[in-house]
């Protein structure tokens, strides 16, 4: 019937002319009828022939004059349900993809009008009426066909982005409806809709295509919506597809077909939303099998490269791995992968703690997972992963890297031999420590998705289980008491007949007495047995220390000795702040000589890095109590200068020289009890100003620390393997550094301290590196800034592209932040100097020890 | 001062004094008017009146030895003088005259080993003994005789007081510590025949303290026993069935005591904590109350006979006095300068004349007069 394709044209043209031309209202809906016959007869009015050809050739056509006549006179004339009824439904019937793309070229050439808010109104209809699944469905149809690959791209770009396309045209002026927190909701509501219909075509045995909505999912997910697309369809597609084998193979498909390019999107995407491994394994199939880019996603990208992804997910990814005997092989070599970096020295010194957390939740999982055939069949490379993994994380100097290396070693060795000798550690358990060995049980597999639970199972109180209930009926026991009581309270006068004594003085049992001169004290923790002696003399040393001085400089470098060797043999409460303090009082006190003493003994043979590390401290701390100004009360009236040493506050211990108190000061403090001030304002704390008892002293806290650091010895190799102590040494000497701050010799330990520092920068061990880092910004805050940029203008630019480089790439959040800080100090400094030649002192800056 | 009079608000009492603040005016005292008048809580006021802490009426010395186990046998003092034993770590039995405040007498029958418990069997003429050296002796003191009429081999290395419980007849039970640690026999006296040896299913550890007791109603006498592991249990000797076990402490039960009447009995242990339980009907024990004290370790404790107060002779030298109705903290006595080992009271007829002594390990022995007036 060849008449059909000019009937077609004739009709078309005619109409066409006649919304052009006509001005009477009946003819142009005549027209309009006539056109929307060929979309949506009724009977056999048009023959299905003339529709198709419509259809095909014609419609686009009809859709491009009608877009571009949007502002014609006609339009104002239709009744609102004409409107409706011949205009709009013009472009609701017809084929989609012909009008989402007529729509959209007219949105992007018109200019703002009523015109373009007219073709936005189709537009909206166009999405709310469902229209997208339409077109998708008519993608999955039949073969795809060859003519018109551009067209399809062209559609697919559209589809993806209409959101942007849209916002880029009607800049704030776009509607809710088009913006991507509606837009990408719906197109995935339509994609499940499109797919239901998918579905039932394949069950009624018709072919269909999932190319397109793969493509579609795929270039959503890539162009980062993927979360607000899996949001709608996963909860949906995992319920579907936990009984459904077609709907199981309709999700395979959708996978298997998104293009290479886009798979990883996809992939991350479906296995960060699916909840449990099982609803995975149902929604990928064996994707990570047939598809090698699927496989490099799930076995390596999102396990050893990233390590943003929670825990649940981790499960998820690895359950699903082990669910199938096709992928059980894939599995051991996670497995092996994980093990290889978990053990790897290298991965440890230089991978940022969370993903080495990462990787030991991973490997646990894991673990949890394996079968015991498998485990025995790996057992020699499990071995070997856990003895080198085991030293290289007890190496490490973050407590946090020992404290995983423990945990991952005790379950590896707990699984290796169920029965057998295992590895033990002593560990804190906290939450982390706890999440950890929880993951060694894996979560059941088969979990129900929460939409089949019925939704009010959740809101209910879980229901009292037997053992809360005989736990309340025990509480019986003591509930009954207050009754008990009451009563017997009622008879409280009775009872009251027994007037008690005077029970004040009813104190703790003191033990031994307190030594009262420093001789005594020392002699107590030399050589006493008794556990209440060397308690009572270690918690008295530091009163003792202070209240006598001179006494003390008698003895004071063979207490230190005591000190520094003392071992907590009774278990004494406190003992290491005890004897911390009674040390720092004594270096305060005898500041020469006791600090020539441990700074040698810091170098010398025979200490235990605690030791060691003890010595640090204590100067640090002594070092602190210097610089602080002394307490004023060194009697105004008295004109001697301030002692070099003296105790570090009078204040603390009142009682102790209470007779010794000056009548002034009494008489003084009658006097202020006793009078009355109106209208006081803040009170008026005039801190006089006092040298500081550090400044003179600093360069014997500091110089003899740097002196000797290259020289190991044999049980102390600063340089090499004791890198704990060597970070603890420079962060020291930057505390030494910032308490030295107006000290004449300030100059000189910067420049010294930068020297140190400059050749251990690059240290491996983020702990020394973030010592350094310390240590720099101590020099910038206490060498005053003229004398910086006369004597160390060169170390000040090469550290600056040195922090500027530590800032970017240290694989540690600390010391990216400490440079980051270091950076901008330098920088203040900098502009400070420029911009006015008197540098302020960092007084108000403050520090942490 | 005057007290004005009493008034009470809030659920609370005050006391309106007239005249100037009184000399302990430690509290906050709120003004009425400018005459005078001070109000202050009526607890407070008690409080702040208390009673100086009272000295020991006497001391004796003389044991030469840390002192273990005191015992008063002190009825019928119209005929005959008052008398105290105690017993020391030297192995001697001193006999003290109360009147005179001397020794009567010294009983050395164990050896020099360490006497851990002393008794009277019915009258003061008759003295059971038990040391260190796996004995427990039977003394004749009758008419100024020092004998060691018989002895029984105990075969306890521990330090566990025996339990004697007198029963019609002429017959008297033992509860001796038993040759296996845990266990614990039950001798028939004079005749010596074992009744039955009670041993826990479960391992309790050692027992630390014993009291037979024998009810009014049912005829089989019962064991309290106080085990190492910190529970007190409960045994019928008849059946030899562990009838109740509380764990009521954390620590090894050093000494118990039970009061009949009110079917209440209270332990202490090495923990700063005394605890008092009760018996019901189905013979089970509960955990009733416990009172906190300063210093842990009580060594032993008594019920005063008429049960009002309890006293607990504690690690820290001191002894405690307590009301027994609500374990009310009443007294802390303080003199010795070592542990106290054990405290007693006197049996006295006349109420108010009645003593508490108490032994301790610096070789004294305190008398204390507390609560005997009505």
């Amino acid at each position: 019937m060849d008449s059909g394709p000019l009937a077609v044209r004739l009709a078309v043209r005619q109409c066409i002319n006649t919304l052009s031309t006509s001005r009477d209202i009946t003819e142009v809906t005549e027209a309009l009828r006539t056109a929307g016959r060929y979309l949506s007869g009724t009977e056999d009015d048009p023959p299905a022939c003339q529709r198709e050809e419509f259809a095909r050739t014609h419609y686009t056509r009809l859709l491009q004059f009608l877009t571009s006549n949007l502002n014609a006179h006609w339009l104002e004339l239709l009744t609102p349900e004409q409107h409706m009824d011949l205009w709009v439904s013009l472009f609701l019937n017809g084929p989609p993809d012909q009008v989402l793309l007529v729509l959209l070229d007219c949105v992007n050439s018109c200019s703002l009008s009523s015109g373009l808010e007219r073709s936005l109104d189709v537009l909206e209809y166009f999405l709310q009426r469902g229209r997208l699944s339409a077109l998708l469905w008519a993608t999955c149809q039949g073969p795809p066909p060859a003519n018109s690959p551009q067209l399809r791209d062209a559609l697919l770009s559209r589809l993806v982005a209409l959101p942007d396309l849209l916002a880029n045209r009607l800049q704030e002026h776009t509607r809710p409806a088009f913006q991507p927190l509606h837009y990408y909701p719906l197109l995935a509501r339509e994609l499940s809709v499109a797919l239901e219909r998918t579905c039932q075509a394949l069950r009624d045995g018709v072919d269909c295509s999932l190319c397109f909505v793969a493509q579609l999912l795929g270039k959503a997910c890539v162009q980062g919506h993927g979360k607000e697309m899996f949001g709608v369809l996963v909860p949906r597609l995992s319920a579907l597809t936990q009984s459904d084998f077609v709907w199981k193979r309709v999700c395979w498909q959708l996978v298997e077909s998104v293009p290479e390019r886009w798979m990883e999107g996809v992939v991350s995407g479906l296995v960060q939303t699916v909840d449990g491994s099982a609803a995975l394994s149902s929604l990928l199939g064996n994707v990570v099998l047939k598809n090698k880019k699927a496989q490099f996603v799930i076995t390596n990208k999102l396990l050893l490269l990233q390590y943003k992804y929670k825990t649940p997910m981790l499960q998820s990814l690895l359950g699903y791995l082990a669910q199938d005997r096709g992928r059980r092989p894939l599995l051991i070599q996670v497995l092996k992968a994980l093990c290889g970096t978990w053990s790897s020295c290298s991965a440890v010194k230089h991978s940022p703690i969370e993903q080495q957390l990462y990787i030991s939740k991973a490997l646990l999982i894991c673990l949890g997972l394996l079968r015991d055939s498998e485990v025995l069949e790996h057992r020699e490379e499990l071995l070997q992963c856990m003895l080198s993994g085991m030293q290289c994380h007890l190496e490490s100097s973050i407590p946090r890297v020992h404290r995983l290396g423990m945990v991952v070693g005790e379950s590896l060795s707990a699984r290796l031999d169920p029965g057998g000798t295992r590895l033990q550690f002593q560990y804190e358990l906290d939450t982390e420590t706890k999440e950890l060995l929880s993951l060694l049980s894996p979560p059941p597999a088969h979990q129900q998705p929460p939409e089949t639970l019925p939704p009010d199972s959740r809101t209910e109180p879980p229901p009292k289980s037997p053992s809360s209930e005989r736990e309340e009926g025990k509480a019986g026991v003591p509930a009954a008491r207050p009754i008990k009581q009451h009563s017997s309270d009622s008879e409280l006068d009775s009872d009251d007949e027994l007037t008690p004594y005077d029970m004040t003085r009813d104190g703790e049992l003191g033990g031994a007495l307190a030594p009262r001169y420093i001789r005594d004290c020392l002699e107590a923790l030399t050589s006493s047995e008794d556990p209440g002696k060397v308690e009572v003399s270690l918690g008295a040393a530091e009163g003792l220390i202070k209240k006598n001085p001179a006494a003390t400089r008698e003895v004071s470098v063979e207490l230190v000795k005591v000190l520094l060797h003392l071992e907590d043999r009774f278990n004494t409460q406190g003992f290491l702040r005890l004897r911390q303090r009674a040390m720092v009082s004594l270096t305060v006190t005898d500041t020469l000589a006791v600090t020539g003493y441990l700074t040698t003994e810091f170098y010398s043979l025979n200490y235990s890095l605690r030791q060691r590390l003890d010595i640090l401290e204590v100067l640090a701390l002594a070092a602190q109590d210097l610089s602080q100004p002394t307490s004023a009360n060194s009697a105004p009236s008295s004109h001697k200068p301030p002692p070099l040493i003296q105790p570090v506050s009078t204040e603390t211990a009142p009682d102790l020289q209470g007779t010794a108190q000056h009548w002034r000061q009494v008489v003084d403090q009658r006097i202020e009890s006793k009078t009355r001030r109106f209208g006081k304002g803040a009170p008026r704390t005039g801190s006089s100003a006092s040298p500081s008892r550090f400044a003179p002293v600093a360069g014997c806290f500091f110089f003899p620390l740097l002196s000797n650091y290259d020289r190991p010895q044999v049980t102390f190799d600063l340089l090499g393997s004791d890198h704990l102590v060597l970070g603890r040494l420079v962060h020291t000497l930057g505390v030494l550094m910032y308490f030295a701050v107006n000290a004449p010799v300030a100059t000189q330990m910067g420049k010294a301290l930068l020297d140190f520092v400059w050749a251990i920068r690059y240290h491996t061990d983020p702990v020394v590196r973030q010592g350094v880092l310390f240590a720099v910004s101590a020099v910038l805050l206490s060498v005053p800034n003229e004398r910086m940029f006369l004597e160390l203008s060169d170390e000040m630019l090469e550290a600056r592209a040195w922090l500027g480089d530590v800032a970017e790439a240290d694989p540690d959040a600390d010391c990216r932040g400490l440079a980051e800080q270091s950076l901008l100090l330098l920088e203040k400094i900098l502009k400070k100097s420029i911009g006015s030649p008197s540098p302020l002192g960092p007084n108000g800056q403050a520090l942490q020890l | 001062m005057l007290l004005y009079y009493s008034f009470s608000t809030d659920g609370m009492s005050y006391a309106v004094f007239y005249s100037a603040p009184p000399s302990f005016s430690t509290g906050p005292l709120l003004s009425l008017s400018q005459f005078g008048f001070y109000v202050r809580p009526w607890r407070e006021w008690k409080a702040a009146m208390a009673l100086p802490l009272p000295d020991p009426q006497f001391v004796l010395r003389g044991t030469g030895a840390p002192v273990n186990t005191l015992h008063f046998c002190c009825r019928n003092q119209e005929q005959d003088k008052p008398l105290l034993f105690s017993g020391s770590a030297n192995g001697a039995v001193h006999v003290w005259n109360l009147r005179t405040r001397r020794t009567e007498s010294v009983l050395e029958g164990h050896g020099g080993a360490s006497v851990l418990w002393v008794q009277t069997l019915n009258s003061r003429d008759a003295l059971i003994s038990q040391g260190r050296d796996l004995r427990v002796c039977m003394w004749d003191l009758a008419e100024g005789r020092s004998v060691v009429t018989d002895s029984i081999l105990t075969e306890s290395v521990g330090f566990c007081q025996c339990s004697l419980l007198d029963r019609e007849g002429g017959h008297w039970l033992l509860a001796v510590p038993g040759a296996d640690m845990a266990a614990v026999r039950v001798l028939d006296l004079p005749s010596k025949t074992p009744v039955c040896t009670l041993k826990p299913d479960a391992n309790l550890g050692m027992p630390m303290c014993l009291k037979l007791w024998q009810p009014d109603s049912g005829s089989s006498p019962l064991l309290w026993a106080g085990y190492e592991d910190g529970s007190v249990s409960l045994w019928n000797l008849s059946e030899r069935s562990l009838l109740s076990r509380l764990a009521c402490h954390a620590e090894p039960v050093m000494s118990l005591d039970f009061d009949p009447g009110k079917l209440r009995g209270v332990s202490g242990s090495s923990e700063k904590a005394i605890n008092s339980w009760t018996l019901d009907g189905q013979q089970s024990l509960k955990l009733q109350d416990s009172v906190e004290l300063v210093n842990p370790g009580i060594s032993h404790l008594c019920i005063r006979e008429d049960r009002r107060i309890l006293a607990t002779a504690g690690w820290d030298h001191r002894i405690r006095l307590l009301g027994w109705k609500k374990l009310k903290p009443l007294a802390v006595l303080q003199y010795h300068t070592d542990v106290v080992q054990c405290v007693a009271f006197s049996d006295h007829d006349v109420p108010n004349k009645r003593l508490m002594a108490a032994g301790s390990k610096d070789q004294r022995i305190s008398f204390w007069s507390v609560y005997n007036q009505i």
